[in-house]
């Protein structure tokens, strides 16, 4: 046990995720109870169909749960209205998709940019953090191109960016590697690792793939929506 | 997201957008363009109306015979027709209907027409064109067009003619000038005035007219036209003449032979006719206009579809449903504008055609340039607006996704 601070930053209290399919009702998380302290590296594993993508969701505040409540910096997110909990997302956590999740339309810049428009950042400021954080994930020569310019590792890269444009305190990753092959995966981790060393940043990883847990501190293993296993790496900062 | 960066997003999509959504906004292309042209149809036609209202508002024509059913354009074409056809009586005006019109104090001028067919040669060129005889001591008061060379007939010649202004510059071989001798039936005549008008018309003092042609009987009068002294008694005047020339020519309201016009009720029924025409016309625009608004909003809810993606990882990087429905609704807006652009565009070419369109007609002479500023702020305005509207239910779609279920669309 060496994660130096023990703030906690996120509970699930008993959430129940139950999908209405008109006539079979799907429980796709079954009583969840998880905190989950500042400054850790969390990998949620489990097979497929596992719930881990439906327990990110609520994570993120993309997806309110069907019973029980979450609280993201001891704020209940049932209770924020739709427009509060939208601004609340944008500065708290920083999403990187399995699929990057990229605007086709939009430069990698405009990508890294779009999320400090959200939050109506000064435009000077918000274009130095864009380039400054291209350059970090090593994307500085390429600010100008579009997705369709850029290799699968390098999207998933500007969409590292632009999950860190607002600052956020989580980067909350769904099987980030899932659409890479090993070597741009690594180097994928390698991004969030140093993110989680330098920065500070308490990341959340969905992965199926053992050898990528091994790189979190914290790991949670679900199974048909229910937490079986949780316990920490050795591994520490 | 602040108003002009929402600005921004929305243009940069209509810029991406595909050819598909550019075809769907032909319908306010058309539309617009279509109003843009009507309007300044109208506008021109009002201007010319008024015009000659302003030229010819105060004078009245008395001619034989008198046609119930009303002529739509308000007796441009056979003048005097119908009448008793039981009668073989020809119904006639003669010097005293000019005796009772005399005795009318509202009157300020008389002039007597009569109308035909003549034989004119001009170096060795002939051919037949109409010719009106006037009488040359008061036609030049009366008649409202005017003078491009010259001067109008007085009484002191009789052997003088003043000629249109096409005989004059196209009619011949070589265009005949002042002062040049035509030969009309056979007889000479001196050109002393050329008019400042299209037509081929010659007009000669009334009882030179007698003597050169056959057909017409002397102190016989095709048309009787009046001036009078104040145009606001219009009403009162014509009816006054028209219960004076009852009595004398012993007719009544049944059996009545001869009518009465004025140039300024012409002009009204004219107006009229042409407005409800015109009203008609915007209202087919407004059709199309409604074509364009389902065209637009067909694209934005499509354009949504498409989008629905994007729309999530837009929530999930801290979009609100506001920022959305911002984006979306000025996205439709700036389409509607677009189409507005390129219909005002199309539509100010239309307008420089109307006038060849409705050729021939003489109100369209100077309709060229009225496509006003003001018509422009409207159109311009009224598309925004189609596209805002035609924006809303789309846009608020777009809104109320939920961000996982967008982010799952694909
Ligand atoms: N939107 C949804 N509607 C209905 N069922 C869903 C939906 N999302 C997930 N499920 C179901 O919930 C279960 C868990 O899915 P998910 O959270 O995607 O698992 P994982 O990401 O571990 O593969 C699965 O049985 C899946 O079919
Ligand atoms: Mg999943």
């Amino acid at each position: 046990m060496s994660t130096p601070k023990s703030e906690l930053l996120l509970h699930l209290d008993n959430v129940w995720k139950i999908y209405d399919m008109g006539e079979v009702q799907v429980p796709a998380l079954k009583g969840v109870t998880v905190e989950i302290k500042k400054g850790d590296f969390v990998a949620i594993m489990g097979a497929s169909g596992s719930g881990k993508s439906t327990m990110m969701n609520l994570i993120g505040c993309l997806d309110l749960p069907s019973k029980g409540t979450i609280f993201l910096k001891s704020r209940d997110i049932s209770t924020l209205n739709e427009s509060d909990l939208a601004s609340f997302r944008g500065e708290t956590i920083g999403f990187i998709f399995q699929q990057y999740n990229l605007i086709h339309s939009m430069s990698a810049l405009e990508n890294v940019l779009l999320p400090l428009e959200f939050l109506e950042y000064d435009d000077d400021e918000a274009l130095v953090r864009a380039v400054n954080l291209l350059k970090l994930v090593g994307l500085g020569d390429k600010i100008h191109h579009r997705p369709s310019q850029l290799s699968g590792g390098q999207q998933q890269r500007v969409s590292i960016a632009r999950s860190l444009a607002s600052n956020p305190e989580i980067i909350l990753a769904d099987e980030p590697t899932g659409a890479l092959d090993s070597v741009t995966g690594k180097e994928v981790i390698n991004i969030l690792c140093e993110l989680w060393e330098k920065q500070g940043k308490t990341i959340i990883m969905v992965t199926h793939d053992a050898n990528l847990a091994k790189y979190a501190h914290t790991v949670i293993e679900l199974k048909d929506g229910q937490i079986v296993k949780s316990y920490e790496n050795g591994k520490s900062r | 997201m602040k108003l002009t960066k929402c600005l921004r997003h929305a243009f940069d999509m209509v810029v991406h957008s595909k050819l598909r959504s550019w075809l769907t906004i032909l319908g306010i292309v058309i539309g617009v363009a279509a109003v843009i042209a009507i309007s300044s149809l109208g506008t021109g036609l009002q201007q010319t109306v008024s015009n000659s209202l302003n030229l010819g508002g105060d004078i009245v024509t008395v001619t034989p015979g008198f046609s119930r059913g009303g002529n739509f354009f308000g007796g441009f074409g056979g003048r005097g027709g119908g009448g008793d056809t039981a009668t073989t009586k020809v119904i006639t005006l003669d010097r005293s209907d000019v005796q009772v019109l005399r005795g009318i104090p509202d009157l300020a001028l008389i002039d007597t027409n009569i109308r035909d067919q003549v034989n004119v040669s001009y170096l060795g060129k002939s051919g037949k064109v109409s010719i009106t005889g006037v009488d040359p001591k008061v036609w030049g008061q009366i008649t409202t067009t005017t003078l491009a060379q010259g001067i109008f007939l007085d009484a002191t010649d009789q052997n003088v003619v003043v000629i249109g202004g096409n005989l004059a510059s196209s009619f011949f071989s070589q265009p005949v000038g002042i002062n040049k001798m035509l030969t009309i039936q056979g007889s000479s005549f001196r050109v002393v005035g050329i008019l400042n008008d299209q037509s081929n018309q010659i007009y000669m003092p009334i009882q030179t007219v007698y003597q050169i042609v056959t057909d017409k009987t002397v102190d016989n009068y095709d048309s009787i036209d009046v001036k009078i002294k104040n145009k606001d008694d219009l009403a009162t005047v014509i009816a006054k003449m028209k219960e004076k020339l009852m009595i004398s020519r012993h007719v009544t309201n049944s059996t009545l032979d001869f009518s009465i016009t004025s140039n300024a009720q012409i002009q009204q029924a004219r107006s009229a006719t042409l407005s409800s025409l015109n009203t008609f016309l915007l209202a087919i625009a407004g059709v199309s206009l409604i074509v364009g608004a389902v065209g637009i909003a067909n694209t934005m809810f499509t354009s949504v579809l498409e989008k629905t993606k994007e729309i999530g990882i837009m929530k999930a990087i801290g979009g609100r449903n506001r920022d959305i429905l911002l984006i979306f609704l000025l996205n439709s807006a700036l389409i509607g504008l677009v189409g507005g652009l390129i219909g005002v565009v199309f539509g100010t070419i239309l307008s420089g055609f109307m006038p060849s369109l409705v050729g021939g007609l003489p109100f369209a002479r100077t309709l060229g340039d009225i496509v006003s500023l003001n018509s422009i702020i409207v159109a311009l305005s009224v598309s925004i607006g189609i596209g805002v509207l035609a924006g809303v239910i789309p846009a608020y779609q777009a809104s109320q996704l939920k961000p996982v279920d967008a982010l799952r669309f694909d």
